[in-house]
């Protein structure tokens, strides 16, 4: 579908870029705005300086449920219903606001933004979809990404309750031996 | 005079607090509400006040921000030395960041 209107492709392209900017593939833009693909090519090469990732958008649930992306996730789904709940943003524009503020809790605590804003957009797209929902651990009673059919009776999250190799990677390993 | 002394501290926290969360409303609405944990007709009271209206609620002897967790996970995560740091650091922002606006009553 194209747009009508030379005001609505302005806005188009004013968000195709600002997704760009944040990191997103092609993909989401494809999904999010009305733009031809050869004008969205052209778009991103302007601005990332390079031509866009091929291959498919990473599709599985399950990257969401192993221990630091589900907290991760978990954050900025958080974040991206307090916006929705509070004000009347459309689904495109919370999810740029909430990854913004979900990029400054990585910062102000020193961590790398495991979640990309594609897989992001992704993770909204799936609770949308009804595949994720959040359930609240019986500890803390803040709200973890979980599989909609799960059974969350006793949910305790990875935050109260920390596996013991968690985030012991490699990387930080090396970090600390530096 | 002490009392004099606090009630002009009150005031000041009133009017830099008060300026503050005008700006964070006016240069993104979404976003200040999130930080600042307001509902929308609070946000839209606060962001159309005009500076002599600021200057009179500061003067007031109450002060205009509150605390806004009382849930004590939260607290114990904010000022725990124990744990990895950075872990209850997260920990903590992903509790607040699920607590619910200021509704005007």
């Amino acid at each position: 579908m194209k747009n009508k209107r030379v005001i609505d492709e302005g806005r188009d392209i004013e968000l195709a870029a600002e997704l760009i900017r944040l990191g997103a593939r092609l993909q989401v833009l494809e999904a999010e705005t009305k733009l031809s693909r050869e004008k969205l090519l052209r778009l991103y090469k302007e601005i990332q300086g390079k031509s866009p990732p091929k291959g498919m958008l990473p599709f599985s649930t399950d990257w969401f449920m192993t221990w630091q992306p589900n907290i991760h996730a978990s954050l900025f789904i958080g974040i991206y219903r307090s916006l929705l709940k509070a004000s009347e943003l459309g689904d495109v524009e919370a999810i740029i606001k909430a990854y913004r503020l979900y990029l400054e809790h990585c910062t102000a605590h020193e961590i790398e933004a495991v979640l990309s804003i594609t897989r992001a957009w992704r993770l909204v797209k799936f609770f949308d979809a009804h595949m994720l929902a959040t359930a609240p651990c019986t500890r803390c009673n803040g709200h973890y990404v979980v599989h909609t059919y799960d059974l969350t009776k006793d949910y305790v999250c990875g935050l109260c309750d920390v596996p013991s190799r968690a985030g012991k990677t490699k990387d930080r390993a090396a970090a600390a031996a530096a | 005079m002490k009392q004099a002394q606090l009630l002009e501290e009150i005031r000041e926290a009133n009017l830099s607090y008060l300026m503050l969360a005008q700006r964070m409303l006016r240069d993104d609405r979404e976003q200040g509400m999130f930080r600042l944990g307001l509902a929308e007709e609070v946000a839209d009271i606060v962001a159309n006040l005009s500076p002599a209206q600021i200057l009179k609620i500061a003067a007031s002897n109450m002060l205009m921000c509150s605390f806004r967790f009382t849930d004590d996970i939260v607290w114990n995560l904010l000022t725990s030395h124990s744990k990895d740091a950075k872990l209850s650091g997260l920990h903590a922002s992903l509790l607040m960041a699920a607590q619910p606006a200021t509704v005007a009553a």
